[in-house]
């Protein structure tokens, strides 16, 4: 499914404010289109909130918000992980979070963006100059200064480190504080919390592979959750899957909501008791094999917002800055520009209506990612920018009346 | 457990084991039971799970303050103590343990959570964990009973040396939670039947006083122990409900800081269940970051929110609304203590995430406590959404793993953390049989095992 100029989110986890924070710098709905990448609930205080909203945008602008889901997005998950306590405590009653996990069977296990385009379009930062037609990544921050630049050069990174600009707040624009003010009654920060100074290039300090992608230049891009599954060799089997159900424990299902990508030939087994890792291997005979450019997916906290691997073959993208209050990271959001050649087609994801067909469409010509292998090829991956952003302030959210505690204590 | 909240003067201590009272005490590896969310309610009818409940209460009331002649006396973390000799060798022991941090300094590099230096810290303790257990126990308690005399073969290190390792994280998920913490109480409980703790105080003592020692004298130094280790290698929470959990790593400060305010009693009165210690701080000022550095010095409750306050960043009331809510109970710290350990109950001693992993031994039985009450089980959606017993069975118990045993060697064989459906073989299928995955990757640049809350398959065995 393809929309113009593609907002591609990570993990939100209940962090409504934060959420906001991300309108605030992707911009507003329905000017702009958005695909989240699920896990919406859990850990965070406003998980509820989070998703009514982001479902409220889906059932308005139906073809303007797209929903996958996360593994989070689960009965038994949402009981260990807080959502369900949540639902109790703000309403007496499970009721709401039964709803909930019906509505979660209903989402979509992936989405295909098509016709991303090579070449960035205009970002919105007065300060710096247009970026050049041969870069291929560009890091914003909040406010939408360029932080960084990418060259598309022989799958090579050459970092245009921008000068730091001045935000119109008159804060250094790399460095703003991350949430929260208060400091440690101790005095002494722990070395657990504090805001990255720096966005570093993409994969900056966990990989040197990334910056230069060599998959397919106008491919699609597979959006996705957790990753790959040794069970789907191809896209389309994605559409085969029978998806309206609880997240099954194992199985295609499970695996591209619960894998990740790891610095493994092959499969691995996951740390996390489901799914699998899967190594670059994978992800490029993948992507080759279903015409993508790149995997889009998030599942992983990542300290500086975004990461890519395997030569820009997959990318994490993370949306939940300062995850938990304590872990100091920023988000980012990924932009993904159209393609100027117009061929920006819908396909249907396994989530949209009209999939009793199971998404093959009898008789009618098959759509999605196939149509578009022939589209030339110019070198290089889609052009993406991340747009990077830190937790939201503080300071406009008031303190709630204390609640009656829970049965234990009365 | 409410079986044990007898009525006056009648309060319940863990028993103690006659030494060598009897010669055919058989120690046992201590072995998981739990595999399934079923055998919870299995759990709850044993003797452990009297035990671990006998054992919290009676640690619980001796830190109630006490009604006396002279006044009302309080028991304080920086109240003067008489500990025993066994009590300032455990605080060696977790002295020498913090030091190996040391040893394991943190790997720089890239900024993750979870840092994968807490496996070198974790081996280095594994490897050592005999000798030092044997270097600061009491002189011959490990070799009591056993039906080889005095040998230390068939002695309680190998239940001991479970409890203590499991009782500081895993070093496999990098995380600590309060299994763990259980896992530790329960090593202080053995070392309570196996008589460790016995007429260790010198001089006179008043009723409770080990108690006391064993909570503000060990406990609390093991709980700096663990902050350190979480704040070192950012160990995650394990079994987290997010914001909605209590603590993220935590329960027994909330238990035992309560009681430190609770009104004050005779020794023949029961755990009051309402009001606070005169001169108490207010429950209400928990929220206060003020009063907390003020009384965390002095109090286990406060002691733990501020650890809180030091690595969260935010509203209070949002990123622990729990603590929150109770903050706002306006009968006392009596009421809060009840209430912490019924929660303790229902949600760490109920709970199959938390209690799969403790394993079961002779000094924590799994054998049916004949007295146990058979209470229904109210089947909470929590539990019902527990894993269902597998096909897959008996692979941990019969192994005999520890609590930790299995996180002590990477690489590991397949499959270590498999899921209880664990993927014996891949249905068939269309695609190239991927090769089933046969041991953990070695290497750890990736980001999939030191992350920062990474959410587990609450099915996962391990
Ligand atoms: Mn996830």
């Amino acid at each position: 499914m393809v929309v113009r100029k593609q907002k591609i989110c990570g993990d939100i986890h209940g962090q409504f404010h934060d959420l906001m924070e991300l309108f605030r710098v992707g911009g507003d709905v329905p000017d702009t289109n958005y695909l989240f990448m699920g896990d919406f609930v859990d850990r965070g205080f406003y998980s509820l909130e989070s998703f009514l909203l982001l479902l409220c945008l889906k059932v308005r602008y139906p073809d303007r918000m797209t929903l996958i889901r996360g593994n989070h997005e689960s009965r038994q998950i949402t009981t260990v992980y807080g959502f369900y306590d949540e639902c109790l405590r703000k309403y007496g009653s499970a009721n709401v979070w039964r709803y909930c996990c019906d509505i979660f069977d209903y989402l979509a296990l992936g989405a295909i963006v098509l016709g991303a385009s090579n070449t960035l379009s205009p970002g919105n930062d007065p300060t710096t100059l247009p970026a050049e037609e041969d870069t291929e990544i560009e890091v914003c921050n909040a406010d939408g200064h360029v932080m960084s630049r990418f060259r598309r050069q022989g799958g090579r990174i050459n970092l245009i480190r921008e000068t730091q600009t001045i935000s119109p707040k008159g804060a250094p624009s790399s460095s703003p504080p991350v949430n929260g003010t208060s400091s440690s009654p101790s005095g002494s920060a722990p070395p657990a919390v504090g805001a990255p100074t720096n966005t570093g290039p993409p994969g900056s300090g966990a990989s040197g592979s990334s910056g230069g992608s060599v998959g397919n230049p106008a491919g699609a891009v597979l959006c996705v959750h957790g990753g790959l599954s040794p069970l789907i060799d191809m896209v389309d089997k994605i559409r085969l899957l029978d998806r309206k159900q609880e997240v099954p424990h194992e199985g295609a299902m499970c695996d591209l909501l619960w894998s990740d990508p790891d610095e493994i030939d092959g499969w691995g087994l996951s740390p996390r008791g489901a799914g699998f890792l899967f190594g670059a291997d994978i992800v490029k005979v993948f992507n080759h094999k279903n015409d993508l450019s790149l995997i889009a997916r998030a599942h992983q906290l990542v300290m500086e917002g975004f990461k890519e691997m395997f030569d820009a073959s997959i990318v994490t993208v993370w949306s939940a800055p300062n995850y938990c209050y304590r872990c100091g990271n920023v988000a980012a959001l990924l932009e993904l520009s159209e393609d100027d050649s117009g061929l920006g087609i819908f396909a249907r994801s396994n989530g949209d209506v009209n999939r009793s067909d199971g998404g093959m469409g009898q008789g009618a010509p098959p759509r999605g990612v196939l149509m578009e292998s022939d589209l030339a090829r110019k070198g290089g991956g889609p052009a993406r920018r991340y747009r990077v952003f830190q937790a939201a302030p503080q300071d406009s959210r008031g303190m709630p009346a204390k609640k009656p505690v829970a049965d234990y204590f009365l | 457990m409410a079986s044990s909240q007898a009525g006056p003067g009648t309060f319940p201590k863990l028993e103690i084991l006659p030494r060598g009272g009897n010669p055919h005490w058989t120690f046992l590896r201590p072995a998981k039971r739990i595999e399934s969310g079923g055998d919870v309610e299995r759990f709850l009818t044993s003797r452990a799970y009297r035990d671990i409940g006998i054992f919290v209460l009676q640690l619980n009331r001796a830190l109630c303050p006490r009604k006396l002649p002279t006044g009302t006396k309080t028991f304080t973390l920086s109240t003067p103590r008489n500990d025993p000799e066994s009590v300032k060798r455990l605080q060696g022991l977790l002295t020498r343990i913090e030091a190996i941090t040391d040893e394991a300094p943190p790997d720089k590099g890239p900024r993750r959570f979870g840092n994968v230096a807490f496996r070198k810290w974790y081996s280095l303790l594994d490897e050592r964990v005999d000798g030092l257990l044997k270097e600061f126990l009491p002189a011959g308690l490990l070799k009591f009973g056993g039906a080889g005399g005095s040998s230390e073969e068939k002695g309680p290190l190998v239940e001991l040396r479970a409890y203590f390792l499991g009782g500081f994280g895993s070093s496999q998920r990098l995380d600590y939670g309060t299994g763990h913490e259980l896992s530790f109480v329960a090593f202080l409980g053995c070392l309570w039947k196996l008589g460790a703790f016995e007429g260790g105080n010198s001089g006179e003592t008043s009723p409770g006083e080990i108690e006391r020692s064993i909570v503000l004298g060990v406990l609390e130094p093991y709980l700096k122990v663990v902050r350190r280790l979480i704040l070192t290698y950012t160990l995650e929470p394990a079994g987290s409900h997010g914001v909605w959990g209590l603590d993220d790593h935590s329960f027994m400060p909330y238990i035992f800081g309560s009681a430190q305010l609770t009104r004050p009693i005779t020794e023949t009165e029961a755990m009051p269940l309402e009001g606070s210690c005169p001169g108490a701080p207010k429950p209400a000022d928990i929220v206060k970051a003020a009063a907390v550095a003020a009384h965390r010095d002095d109090n286990m409750y406060f002691s733990a929110v501020g650890f809180i306050n030091d690595v969260k960043k935010g509203p209070f009331w949002e990123h622990s609304p729990i603590l929150f809510d109770v903050s706002g109970i306006k009968d006392g710290w009596g009421k809060i203590n009840k209430g912490m350990v019924k929660m303790f109950n229902a949600e760490v001693l109920s709970k199959f995430p938390v209690v799969q992993h403790f394993p079961f031994g002779s000094l924590f039985s799994w054998d049916t406590d004949p007295n146990a009450v058979n209470v229904p089980v109210v089947r909470s959606v929590h539990m019902t959404n527990q894993p269902i017993a597998s096909g897959v069975s008996g692979s941990s118990g019969s192994g005999g793993v520890g609590i930790s045993a299995a996180s002590t060697s990477r690489p590991m064989a397949a499959p270590p953390i498999a899921a209880p459906w664990a993927r014996t073989g891949f249905p068939p299928s269309e695609v190239a049989a991927p090769p089933v995955p046969t041991e953990f990757p070695k290497g750890t640049p990736g980001m999939a095992n030191n992350q920062f809350a990474v959410t587990k398959a609450p099915w996962a065995k391990n």
